[in-house]
């Protein structure tokens, strides 16, 4: 591999140590020792998405076996289609506008987590065990779970507002319903289970960092805020990557989430395009225009992560 | 270790934060007590309003319910076909998954080569692929193939979304590695192959670890894929398997939740057992401590 | 010879009583031939209501040597995609489908026709309104087992009490009865939640098909029809907005739940459950839910009555709601056995087994079994059980309205009731959110060839 120089400067304070690696000359070993992953993701991600491609030129449906055929003429159509359609830009926009929110919230209460777990003193491990409970949860169990708490007749958000007087009996907030609440309301269960892992990887750092440059700096009349915003925070670059890298590898599963909590409903509100994804080609069984919308949502996905990996190999010095 | 705050303040400080910890963490994990809550009550105390906080007697019903042990309820929810598909979709997917990942990982990790980079990042997006996007086309060619309402399709599937996970965290553990260790065996005169399984392998099994659980985890909750590929029983994990407690009309929440403690076991145990080396096997590489 | 005659007489009479007595008892059917070794695969939906029948299922592996296996339990909706997949692709192996009358429509290239499997007699007992819905192109594809429509539910205590009726009466001017027609809803409904009376006045389920087929149901009961005879949407004329505003405004002044529009059958009846509905139509179904004082608060309190006549903006063709469907069998068309899927199917829809579903509460299909369970509940403890019954043959018999029978009903609800959510939500006005539907669904139905 090439060298990436530029990367130390800028992302990596002194205090730190990077990893370095030289790496070995080995002829075809490495090749051999690759193969196997290689050849079955090209097997089962890399074909189908190949053939998905094709379906998505034709205007296929499931119930018609004979609509998979392709003829240049109809070969845009699906495509043109989703352009012009409103509820697809819709969904565009709320995905876009979930996966920021989502993104930087889960990070943004995750770091404080890990500044609040850092200082505690007494019971570290058991906290920790609580810290991880999220992650024992499937995501469609979060979104059922959520979906009962927010539901507005019995859920447990509105009767604790009730039994608390916050608001009355015949005041009920639809939070699946409500615009911005039903997005809220999502958004509040997929961070929910995002929190764990991003938490354990910001604390490790946080504890993994060097006492004497907080000594320094408090000899200097740092305030709190400042020694998080100048030596914390920079100093865990690479371990935010790490995070942000995980979380962007898994963001697809707040699919589940939204699918069960509220299905892109009501009046499309929350519709996003996993859920108008499921409905075309599940539901109307329109897999060439499911494939479509498909194509354009990985290419979304892979941009994200793609932005997310650059600054992870920034971060780690490879040579 | 952090700083900690000098000073006359100290210890009402640290008494101030331990506490705000303790409520913050109670809270993020209030839904799993709810789960475990709503399996044991009585039926009656489901979606009543007011709402019953704490039940006010504990029932096994519903776990009897569940596996035919309530002569009034013919059992209805194959919870063993269930945990038999998840056992061996999540088992078998999660052994190939690290073998191959790990194969690649250290490939990645130690050696130079052409394309290094693109390949790396290619498996790396491979995950990216949404769930969604990937049934629909595994669908129509698995059921070319015979694929389709199969567990062994179902962890192959499972394979290839776990292996680049797999591969980039035993990259980064690979590199933690002390690189004089790897040249002492060449030294010593171990090929690529002996010194990668004699030596590095062995070092790195808290990593290996830690991969494997996240992979068992994730295919174990995996929903979008299976909701599509599995047909019925034969096939059907967990995930799916929830909504075998939704009837015509209604749900019965109960249910589920029993079969959401079930289904959370695994994880919990993961979680107690590897506490620590999950944090070590997930930062990996990024700090040398 | 008159001795002769006499015997003759007598004993013509003690075979006509042994007949009768025989016949008194529901008889079971379908068993008739041998099927030993045969292997019968049933895809069907699950619930713990449905164990009557599958206790039933071991008469018939005794009688005929067969082996039932089920293959799938899932809920209607599901099922409905589980058949969808599993025919596209040829994966239909089994010989007994769980079908419905509102998506037989959809199946019907890929099942059998059964009028050859069936004879004249063994189709009489049916009612004739749900085969002739079970019937498209002239072919017969599913074979009803119980069927369910919605009568007025209305809390009895509103109605008894001569205050509440003495207000109405000064408020309106007219006398407090259960409602006949939506406009009576409407008034009742906002008068009982604005005095305080009740804190909702009305529910229904807003998402998804259920909502789809509630404004087909308001709509249709108001003259009106979704599609005209060239299948072009007509919904979106001036009935189909005067319902969607009147949806609109009950939501906007909360005579109906602020999350309407994420309930489903389960959360509406909650509502009413709770004693917080003042009137709602409701499927029959949920009565003995209702009815359990354990479980609800409104048991022993309230009263049904035959389903809404809709808005007078319909002027004559005004009519009672009626939109209903029938659980079924169906055997697919790549069944790899047929007959014995028809034999079980015989069995299962026959008047025993029938018989003892309906005791469960389901609303039969089968004009003998009416007659029976309704002799049943003549000494029930309480007459609304009888009532209920009555009220029920009437409605399935006279008001039974399946939706469209267009393969693309379901296509066409997906599009339908996010724009109708949108009208309730108050996010469009009625006219632009129906008309922008109507395009989108003209739009779906033109792809599908309806118009070429």
């Amino acid at each position: 591999m090439a060298t990436d120089s530029n990367a130390p400067t800028d992302k990596a304070p002194a205090q730190t140590r990077f990893i370095e690696v030289s790496r070995i000359e080995a002829g075809f070993f490495p090749f051999a020792m690759i193969s196997p992953a290689v050849i079955l993701i090209l097997l089962v991600v890399g074909f189908p998405l190949l053939y998905s491609l094709y379906v998505s030129f034709t205007p296929y449906e499931l119930l018609k076996p004979n609509s998979l055929n392709f003829t240049t003429a109809r070969a845009l159509r699906n495509y043109q289609k989703l352009l012009n359609d409103e509820v697809f830009w819709r969904s565009l926009w709320n995905t876009i506008v979930f996966l920021a929110v989502t993104v930087n919230l889960s990070y943004a209460l995750s770091m404080a987590l890990s500044q609040l777990l850092a200082r505690v003193t007494a019971g570290q491990s058991l906290l920790r065990t609580l810290l991880m409970v999220p992650m024992m949860f499937a995501p469609i169990l979060v979104g059922m779970q959520f979906r009962w708490f927010f539901n507005a007749n019995v859920g447990l958000v509105n009767n604790f507002l009730i039994s608390v007087g916050l608001i009355q009996e015949q005041g009920q907030i639809a939070w699946l319903v409500d615009v911005p609440l039903g997005m809220i309301s999502i958004m509040i269960a997929s961070i929910w289970m995002n929190i764990p892992v991003l938490t354990i990887i910001l604390l490790a750092g946080t504890l993994s960092l060097p006492a004497e440059t907080f000594e320094a700096a408090e000899v200097d009349g740092a305030s709190g805020w400042q020694k998080f915003r100048f030596i914390t925070f920079p100093l865990l670059a690479p371990f935010s990557y790490i995070a942000l890298t995980i979380m962007s590898l898994d963001i697809a599963r707040a699919f589940d989430i939204v699918r069960i909590m509220t299905d892109g409903g009501p009046a499309r509100r929350t519709e996003m395009l996993w859920t108008y994804i499921t409905r075309l080609a599940i539901e109307d069984t329109k897999f060439g225009l499911g494939s479509a919308m498909s194509w354009i949502t990985v290419s979304l996905s892979v941009l994200f992560t793609l932005y997310f990996f650059r600054q992870l190999v920034k971060a780690r010095i490879v040579r | 270790m952090i700083t900690r705050s000098v000073g006359p303040n100290r210890g009402r400080n640290d008494l101030i934060w331990n506490a705000v910890a303790w409520v913050v963490l109670l809270l993020l994990a209030l839904p799993a007590f709810w789960i475990i809550m709503t399996a044991f009550r009585p039926n009656v105390e489901i979606n009543t309003f007011p709402p019953v906080w704490i039940p006010r007697r504990l029932t096994l019903e519903a776990y009897a319910n569940m596996f035919g042990l309530n002569p009034e309820v013919q059992q209805r929810v194959a919870v063993e076909a269930y945990l038999r598909n998840s056992l061996l979709a999540s088992g078998l997917s999660t052994v190939v998954a690290v073998s191959l990942g790990t194969l690649a990982g250290y490939a990645f990790a130690r050696f130079r080569f052409r394309f290094h980079t693109p390949l790396f990042l290619g498996i790396m997006l491979s995950r990216a692929v949404p769930g969604v996007a990937l049934s629909l086309p595994l669908f129509l060619l698995f059921n070319r193939v015979g694929l389709v309402n199969n567990v062994l399709g179902l962890a192959l599937v499972y394979v290839a979304v776990n292996i680049p996970f797999t591969a980039w965290l035993m990259d980064g553990f690979f590199r933690q590695i002390p690189k004089e260790l790897t040249e002492s065996a060449y030294i010593d005169g171990c090929g690529h192959w002996s010194a990668f399984w004699r030596i590095e392998l062995p070092l790195s099994l808290p990593g290996l670890a830690t991969a494997a659980i996240f992979a068992f985890l994730a295919a174990w909750n995996e929903f979008q894929i299976v909701s599509v590929l599995a047909r019925n029983n034969a096939a059907k994990t967990f995930p799916p398997g929830l909504f075998a407690f939704t009837e015509q009309f209604t749900v019965d929440w109960r249910g589920m939740a029993a079969m959401s403690v079930i289904m959370m076991a695994p994880a919990v145990i993961f979680v107690i057992l590897v506490q620590r080396n999950l944090v070590s096997g997930l930062t990996f590489g990024a700090v040398k401590g | 010879m008159l001795r002769k005659l006499c015997l003759i007489v007598l004993a013509l009479a003690l075979i006509s009583v042994f007949a009768v007595s025989a016949q008194d008892e529901p008889q079971y059917a379908g068993l008739d031939q041998d099927l030993s070794g045969i292997t019968i695969k049933m895809a069907n939906i699950g619930g713990g209501q449905y164990e009557a029948m599958y206790e039933s299922i071991s008469i018939f592996e005794e009688a005929t040597g067969a082996t039932v296996e089920i293959v799938a339990l899932l809920d209607g909706f599901s099922m409905d995609q589980k058949l969808k997949v599993d025919f596209a692709t040829g994966a239909a192996d089994y010989d007994v489908a769980w079908d419905h009358t509102s998506f037989v429509a959809q199946y019907t290239p890929f099942l059998l026709p059964l009028q050859d499997y069936f004879s004249d007699d063994e189709l009489a007992p049916f009612s004739p309104a749900i085969l002739d819905a079970a019937t498209i192109d002239g072919n017969l594809y599913l074979i009803p087992r119980h069927a369910d429509i919605s009568p007025i539910h209305y809390r009895a205590d509103l109605y008894s009490d001569e205050a509440i009726a003495a207000a109405y009466m000064d408020a309106t001017g007219e006398a407090l009865t259960p409602p006949t027609n939506l406009e009576q809803i409407d008034r009742q409904a906002r008068f009982f939640v604005e005095n305080g009376h009740s804190t909702l006045g009305y529910t229904l389920a807003g998402k998804e098909e259920a909502l789809t087929g509630r404004f087909y149901e308001m709509h249709f009961a108001s003259g009106g029809s979704l599609f005209d005879e060239n299948y072009e949407p007509t919904f979106n004329d001036e009935i189909g907005v005067a319902v969607a505003e009147l949806l609109a405004g009950w939501y906007a002044d909360g005579i109906i739940p602020s999350d309407t529009t994420s309930l489903l059958w389960d959360g509406v009846a909650q509502y009413f459950c709770n004693n917080d509905v003042a009137i709602k139509l409701e499927w029959y179904g949920w009565y003995a839910y209702f009815q359990d004082a354990d479980s609800c608060a409104v048991a022993g309190n309230f009263g049904l009555a035959r389903g809404f006549t809709g808005l007078s903006i319909g002027g004559d063709a005004v009519r009672p709601s009626g939109w209903a469907g029938a659980h079924a069998f169906s055997v697919p068309a790549t069944a790899p056995n047929p007959e014995a899927g028809v034999q079980l199917i015989k069995f299962l829809a026959s008047e025993r087994v029938a018989y003892e579903e309906a005791a469960l509460g389901f609303l039969p299909t089968r004009g003998d079994v009416w007659d029976r369970v309704i002799a049943d509940a003549s000494g029930a403890e309480n007459p609304l059980d009888r009532e209920r019954l009555e009220l029920a043959r009437i409605q399935v018999g006279e008001d039974f309205k399946t939706p469209p029978l267009i393969a693309e009903w379901i296509p066409f609800s997906n599009i339908f009731y996010p724009h109708l959510q949108a009208v309730i939500l108050g996010d469009v006005s009625a006219q632009d959110g129906l008309d922008a539907a109507a395009a989108e669904t003209r739009e779906m139905m033109a792809d599908a060839g309806y118009y070429d």
